[in-house]
């Protein structure tokens, strides 16, 4: 047992340090020939591993053209993102137009009636306009 | 030849298994004892050091020598026994009620090992250590390594390391008292 004798040893008891070296000794114990047997072992293993089923390797297609890939994808994005914002914008004008398109094709029955409603509200309107033009005139004279 | 020449004689890969065997006969021992320590169960150290050295394998081409191999080695043993005492952990947890189970062979105590009361007192105050506590007092108690190595080993700071040494220091004594 290689034990240190450094001042922080000092704090440990003589009782723990008794039980602390029945307990090296405890775990130093092993059957016979167990290192011997363990070298074997292991090196079996160690021959299974390397003599076991090998992965195969991962091939990475295209790798000599990595940076073609790389520019080709960009490209890719940008030309998807640009289209996908045209489509975005050309919408939009599909918007406006549909909404032209609905007044357009309005049905006549309605056209007329929004007219119809309009000029009467326009001949009421002038209508008052001149009776109070002629009750200002009339009030003025006298 | 020291542990670096045979580290290089690995890499270039003359006599890789000469090699790794000089490596394992030289460190085989220090790692299994500081598992066991760990574990207590001859057959879970066991496990650990197997799956330790396998990766030791493994990776051994890959090492870079910006650190002892000693102190590689012991790091790869942290982990390893860290993550077995973890998943032993979940285990227990998901099977606590086969514990309570009478149907379940287990050794009788006239099988066991005859032990002192102190001894008994020291494994329970042992297994009573947080898993990185109890790691760097064995390497510091029985390895005699310094604060600087068990640091490095553990992933902590030389004062984390003098910490957790004097902490597991004052738990085992008080352990030890109690009762």
């Amino acid at each position: 047992m290689h034990l240190n004798t450094d001042m922080e040893n000092e704090s440990i008891s003589k009782g723990l340090e008794e039980a602390l070296k029945s307990f090296d000794q405890k775990t130093k114990q092993v059957p016979a020939g167990y290192f011997d047997q363990f070298e074997l072992d292991l090196m079996q293993k160690i021959k299974a591993q390397k003599q076991g089923p090998k992965r195969a390797p991962i091939v990475t297609l295209f790798l000599e053209h990595k940076k073609y890939l790389v520019a080709a994808s960009l490209l890719f994005a940008i030309v998807t993102g640009s289209l996908f914002i045209n489509k975005a914008e050309n919408t939009n004008d599909s918007i406006v137009n549909v909404e032209t398109i609905e007044i357009e094709n309005l049905p006549d029955e309605l056209i007329e009636a929004y007219v119809n409603n309009n000029e009467l509200v326009a001949e009421v309107e002038w209508n008052s306009a001149i009776e109070a033009a002629g009750t200002n005139l009339i009030s003025t004279n006298q | 030849m020291t542990d670096q020449a045979l580290i290089i004689q690995f890499q270039n890969g003359d006599s890789k298994e000469g090699a790794f065997t000089q490596l394992l006969k030289r460190h085989q021992e220090n790692v299994f004892f500081q598992i066991k320590k760990m574990v207590l169960e001859h057959a879970d150290a066991d496990d650990i050091a197997q799956a330790v050295w396998i990766k030791v394998w493994n990776k051994l081409d890959g090492f870079k020598h910006e650190s002892a191999f000693s102190t590689w080695l012991f790091r790869i043993a942290y982990n390893e026994t860290l993550n077995f005492i973890a998943q032993k952990k979940r285990l227990t947890a998901q099977h606590k009620l086969s514990v309570l189970d009478p149907t379940i062979d287990r050794p009788s105590s006239q099988d066991a090992p005859k032990e002192t009361e102190i001894q008994i007192k020291l494994e329970r105050a042992i297994a009573e250590l947080p898993e990185k506590q109890r790691f760097v007092f064995m390497l510091r108690y029985y390895e005699d390594f310094d604060y600087e190595k068990i640091a490095s080993i553990t992933g902590t700071t030389v004062g984390g390391a003098k910490a957790n040494y004097h902490q597991a220091v004052k738990k085992m004594t008080t352990l030890l008292q109690g009762d």
